[in-house]
């Protein structure tokens, strides 16, 4: 039973079922290349998958493939003919839309217009909306993706899930046929996320092109018609539905377990916790967690993007309100408190986005490092000895490894990992007992990663609690002393020594075991 | 774990600035030589800026709220209660140095009423200081009745029109003031946290710092500087004028845009503020005397206000760095130095643009 | 083929419209102008004539018109500060021309909004052109057509306009007890720029440009056009309010409009009709609705509860606290965006 397709309103768009393709696209970001040589097809009637770690370069890929980025080499080919420069407005008018992770609505005006936005058809007299036209062919767009709801109500009254349902229609209401999901089911529910899906079962039987991100395994294996295994900005392996199992996908994905350092066995410690989670509840994502971390120890804490890690860790800081729960810090009660009172308690967090809430990115590298410690800095009565901070921020630098020319530098010029290194100088400048690192290397290249590891490593071999959440398997597996892994706001397992696997870590982050 | 070696930073010579000097000297040369008057024998020269003062300390306190990313529309209102206020306690036989404490406190309580609404609503702080400017507008015009209080006794006139030596008292309080507020900006806590938060009041937070408590703190000593402000006014006019400080407000503005200072927070250093009210304040009382008159003056302020703007935003668009930057790194080429150090190749201090090309948020 | 999940939500299609309805703060404002003119009339009798009516109304008209502008662009997420000076220069350009040459209403009409929307185009260019912030920008234009307005009266003044201008300011001059002429006047703009916001394609991309500047323009919308139109509007329709004014007084002058605070009065009748510095938000509806508020609560302070002249800007400040501390949404916005939101989560 094939479902007429809707006369799309935009007229220009193409509609016929296409192969997109990608040629030796590559692309950097300040200098840190992100893609290289990318050499990928997107087939009519096919679901085909990108899995990757974080950074291996999947969402820049199908950014640049539909008009957000563009590429710094390569081209695009629309059944074989090349694509000029793309604006996401011309790719939608070439049929392509890119369905991002979170829904990017106007609350302020109505479904429908959501729907047309950008080209909202005209009235009789070439300035009005057609308001008939597209409150009538919105009914018909939006059941098709399954929403039964008003065209003509709110769109930011919408439930997110809803919203993004409501950004595929978006994609059908164009006339789009190749449409790509970057990681859509990440802010959903599994109940809502099959909703999506099926969604995207209907659209593949009417010979649409599509693309899909995501981490979560088991709607991978049952969505794809076609894998592509994605790292550092390369395609290393392909896989066709029913000829691959988990476990050699995984081994693409990680690929680097030869050329990572091993684990550092450490004595297991047995004294008191200096980090004593308690039952810390933080709606919505934050159900109930307790987790300790003890001096000289790595503990991770594994789970998917929104499954309540982060949110932990920014109820703990005192950056959002929990509602029940106690934190103490080496004995002292922290809980509630501003994230100052937790550095001075001996806390500190190293926030997972970097360029928002990490680095002051127009500011000097001095001031950047002394940030945390504004109070402490050497003074002459009350006026901080500028001199003398910048040589106690430059060994603190030194010592951290930061490459970088002078003091006077703004932080932005330099690479991902040097930026990261300067924060956990300024962290370890506030000299804590416990630390929290959230996605220690995200947007760090390679090269890099392994300094921060030994870095983090030699912290906690000095008597540091050390707490590392990561989305990267491998990373938990490469660092950890004992991993806990969140699913849904509650801790779903605990793993510790030689069980840590990427396999095993995997398994519970997503609710499986 | 390898060690390289950071070199200290270098100090380089503040290019606007140095434009604001040159331009101040021009202007000062050119006024002189067109009007005999304005020199004075040079003391008469230091007395010309004396009715552009009031402005200058408004400016002094304004430069650390827009320093934040704030802005208070409330200073002017502020200051012309101030001036009633001191006025109406003098008239009333009120010991002048307990009356000036008394404005000076309520000027500080507006402030910190201001920093109160804008951190526990948390809205937007041009709207509440639109509101409250209105709200000390109005108890100012109540305050003064319908006899605006004059005639003051000679030791408080002292303040706006008296001198040490050739220097006039009231530019002696703003170049105290100026100091103040330079030391507070650059050499302590708070006034580093003050700039951390301009540049970036997300990672200020995630960093530690009390970000309420910072802001409540620059709008209770924006009131308090407003409020010093309004006395030098009465003293200077002698009487304390319920309307005198609104017309302080865009000038003021101006000063801090002028002084280099990004509306957006973060940039800016008070020196340079300090340099661009002599700037404007000799270029409206040059223009005065010249016979314009003072809408004209005050029309001359705005355009200066737009062209700074736009030379600087087309410099920092067109080259992706700043304009600060562009000109360092030519005046530096141009002498044979070595160019500045080279900023990344995206740079620009366009922050909302860079951002979502950067690779932490793909 | 699988049927995906359907829920339904026309059932309580219906309630959510009224909802929606009830939840507009223009519709608000209803109930609560009459409950202010209930109890000014219960305090003084004298409130419900003819004459303070038409009066309130007339009032409010000039505001109407600034606000109308002020709307459009605060939806863009600017704002204009400018208008003041615009309605100015506009009173003393048609004023002169009224006085000395006879120029006809008609006429000044069209010329009060092509003055107008040539100053709107100069903020236009500074801010969606050269991509300065709305409030320096427009804080700096505020000087220089103040200086303008100064330069063109020259010392004099405008006190002897035709009667056919001040014919239609008049509160005498009612369509029926209570309703001014210029009222109908107000209506019919409010009914265009409503028109306009709400149902034209350029509209609704106001709308959008001021929702999500990014996503507008990802989407393909001409946001800088439509932020460049959106000054020039709002500098017609304070030209417009500059005749308009010049109707009501019969004069104008060098300090016309900054004088009587119109920036204040347009911003705050914006703010209270229910548009936000935020963007996106807000009706011309709203505008009007705000600026009868507003005339209705000053004439109230005066005449039913005797508070002297002299508080009415504290009046009207303790208005836009109110209408902004009422909205939820419009607080944390701003200045303190992303203090109290760590997440990169949009709010719904």
């Amino acid at each position: 039973m094939e479902r007429p397709r809707p006369v799309p309103v935009s007229a220009d768009a193409d509609t016929t079922a296409r192969t997109y393709s990608a040629r030796n696209v590559s692309k950097a970001f300040s200098g840190v290349p992100v893609l290289e040589g990318i050499d990928l097809a997107f087939r009519p009637g096919e679901i085909h998958t990108l899995v990757g770690e974080n950074g291996a370069g999947k969402s820049t890929l199908l950014k640049i493939m539909s008009g957000v980025y563009s590429a710094d080499s390569g081209s695009l080919e629309l059944e074989g003919e090349a694509l000029g420069p793309l604006s996401p407005a011309t790719a939608q008018r070439r049929g392509i839309y890119l369905v991002p992770q979170e829904p990017r609505l106007m609350p302020d005006l109505s479904i429908a217009e959501n729907l047309y936005l950008g080209s909202l058809p005209r009235g009789r007299f070439g300035f009005t909306v057609n308001w008939k036209m597209i409150n009538n062919s919105a009914g018909d767009v939006l059941s098709r993706v399954g929403l039964s709801v008003d065209p003509r109500s709110l769109a930011g009254r919408l439930p997110l899930a809803h919203q993004q349902l409501l950004e595929c229609a978006r994609a059908l209401a164009h006339g789009c046929t190749i449409i790509f999901f970057d990681e859509p089911t990440s802010p959903l529910t599994s109940h809502e996320a099959e909703t999506l899906f099926s969604v995207m079962d209907d659209l593949r039987r009417q010979q649409m092109t599509l693309g899909f991100i995501s981490h979560r395994f088991d709607e991978v294996e049952e969505l794809s018609d076609r894998i592509s295994v994605m790292r550092d900005g390369a395609v290393v392996a392909h896989h066709l539905r029913g000829e691959s199992d988990r476990a050699s996908i995984i081994n693409a994905m990680v690929g680097r377990e030869l050329t990572m350092a091993k684990r550092k066995t450490r004595p297991e410690r047995s004294g008191a916790p200096i980090l004593d989670v308690r039952h810390v509840v933080s709606k919505p994502e934050v159900e109930d967690i307790s987790i300790q971390v003890r001096a000289g120890e790595i503990v991770g804490l594994g789970g998917l993007v929104g499954s309540g890690r982060t949110e932990l860790s920014e109820a703990v800081f005192g950056l959002r309100p929990s509602s029940a729960g106690v934190v103490t810090v080496d004995g002292v009660d922290v809980t509630g408190r501003a994230p100052q009172d937790c550095i001075d308690a001996g806390l500190i967090y190293l926030g997972e986005d970097r360029g928002r809430n990490g680095i002051f990115a127009d500011v000097d590298l001095t001031r950047n490092a002394s940030a945390s410690v504004i109070g402490r800095l050497p003074r002459k009565g009350r006026l901080i000895r500028k001199r003398q901070e910048e040589t106690m921020t430059q060994g603190a630098l030194q010592n951290a490894g930061v490459k970088a020319a002078n003091m006077g530098l703004p932080i932005k010029s330099l690479s991902g990992g040097n930026q990261q290194k300067v924060l956990l100088a300024r962290w370890m400048m506030a000299q804590p007992k416990v630390a929290i690192f959230d996605e220690p290397t995200r947007g760090v290249d390679v090269g890099a990663k392994e300094g921060i590891y030994e870095m983090i490593e030699s912290l906690t071999d000095d008597g540091l609690a050390t707490l590392v959440i990561s989305s990267e398997l491998d990373e938990l597996v490469r660092l950890c002393d004992r991993v806990y892994a969140v699913y849904e706001g509650r801790v779903v397992g605990e793993l510790r020594g030689d069980a840590i696997t990427s396999d095993a870590v995997g398994q519970l982050a997503v609710g499986a075991a | 774990m390898t060690t390289t070696t950071i070199a200290p930073s270098r100090r380089r010579l503040p290019v606007w600035g140095t434009v604001l000097a040159a331009a101040l000297v021009v202007e000062l040369m050119v006024f002189s030589l067109t009007n005999t008057h304005f020199f004075g024998g040079g003391a008469g020269m230091l007395s010309q800026i004396e009715l552009f003062l009031p402005t200058g300390i408004v400016a002094l306190g304004l430069a650390p709220v827009i320093l934040t990313g704030a802005i208070d529309l409330s200073v002017g209102a502020t200051a012309s209660l101030s001036s009633v206020l001191v006025g109406v306690l003098i008239l009333h036989h009120v010991n002048p140095v307990l009356a000036i404490g008394i404005a000076l406190a309520v000027s500080t309580i507006i402030g910190l009423v201001n920093g109160l609404i804008i951190t526990l609503f948390g809205i937007d702080s041009l709207l509440v200081t639109l509101a409250t400017q209105f709200i000390a507008s109005s108890l100012a015009v109540s305050v003064a009745g319908d006899n605006p209080p004059f005639g003051f006794p000679d030791m408080f006139l002292a303040l706006g029109e008296g001198t040490v030596g050739p220097v006039p008292i009231a530019l002696l309080i703003f170049l105290v003031i100026a100091a103040l507020v330079m030391l507070l900006i650059g050499r302590t806590g708070f006034g580093r946290r003050i700039v951390l938060i301009g540049y970036n009041p997300s990672a200020a937070r995630f960093t530690g710092v009390r970000v309420m408590r910072t802001f409540v703190g620059v709008f209770t000593m924006s009131g308090l500087v407003a409020g010093i402000a309004g006395i030098v006014l009465a003293a200077y006019f002698n009487a304390g004028r319920s309307d005198s400080g609104m017309s302080l407000l865009l000038p003021a503005i101006t000063c801090v845009v002028l002084g280099g200072v990004d509306i957006f927070g973060g940039r800016g250093r008070i020196g340079e503020v300090v340099l661009a009210v002599l700037v404007l304040g000799y270029l409206t009382q040059g223009l005065l005397n010249s016979g314009v008159s003072s809408l004209t003056a005050t029309m001359v302020t705005g355009l200066l206000l737009i062209v700074a703007l736009v030379v600087k935003i087309a410099f920092e668009r067109r080259s992706g760095e700043s304009f600060l930057g562009t000109l360092r790194r030519r005046f530096a080429a141009r002498t044979g130095g070595s160019p500045g150090v080279g900023r990344g190749a995206k740079g620009g201090s366009e922050k909302a643009a860079a951002e979502p090309r950067d690779p932490a948020h793909s | 083929m699988t049927t995906p999940n359907v829920t339904s939500f026309s059932s309580i299609a219906f309630g959510r419209s009224v909802r929606e309805f009830i939840g507009r703060r223009d519709v608000q404002l209803v109930p609560i102008m009459l409950v202010i003119a209930i109890v000014s009339a219960i305090a003084s009798p004298d409130f419900l004539s003819s004459r303070v009516i038409s009066s309130i109304f007339i009032t409010a008209m000039v505001t109407t018109f600034v606000a109308l502008g002020q709307t459009v662009v605060m939806l863009t997420k600017g704002i204009d500060l400018s208008v003041a000076p615009i309605l100015g220069l506009a009173a003393v350009i048609v004023g002169f021309q009224a006085q000395d040459h006879g120029m006809p209403l008609w006429l000044g009409l069209l010329v009060g909004a092509g003055v107008g929307a040539v100053l709107g185009a100069g903020n236009a260019v500074l801010v969606s052109l050269l991509g300065l912030p709305p409030i320096i920008a427009t804080l700096g234009t505020f000087s220089v057509y103040g200086g303008l307005q100064f330069i063109i009266t020259g010392g004099s003044q405008v006190n002897q306009v035709p009667a056919e201008y001040t014919n239609l300011g008049v509160a005498t001059n009612t369509i029926i007890p209570g309703v001014p002429m210029l009222l109908v006047v107000g209506v019919f703009a409010t009914v265009c720029v409503g028109l306009l916001l709400r149902y034209t394609v350029y509209g609704r991309n106001v709308y959008a440009t001021g929702d999500d500047f990014e996503a507008a323009f990802r989407a393909g919308i001409p946001t800088r056009r439509v932020i460049f139109i959106a000054y020039v509007l709002c500098g017609l329709l304070s030209g417009i309010a500059g005749v308009v004014y010049l109707a009501r007084t019969g004069s104008a002058d060098a300090l016309t409009g900054t004088q009587t605070n119109e920036n204040l009065n347009a911003i705050a009748a914006a703010l209270i009709g229910g548009a936000a510095l935020t963007g996106g938000r807000g009706n011309a509806a709203g505008a009007l609705l705000g600026s009868i508020f507003l005339a209705l609560t000053v004439s109230a302070m005066g005449i039913a509860a005797h508070i002297p002249d002299e508080w009415q800007p504290a009046g009207i400040g303790v208005l836009i606290l109110l209408a902004v501390i009422a909205d939820p949404r419009a607080r944390q916005g701003g200045t303190l965006k992303g203090l109290f939101t760590g997440r990169r989560r949009r709010r719904r």
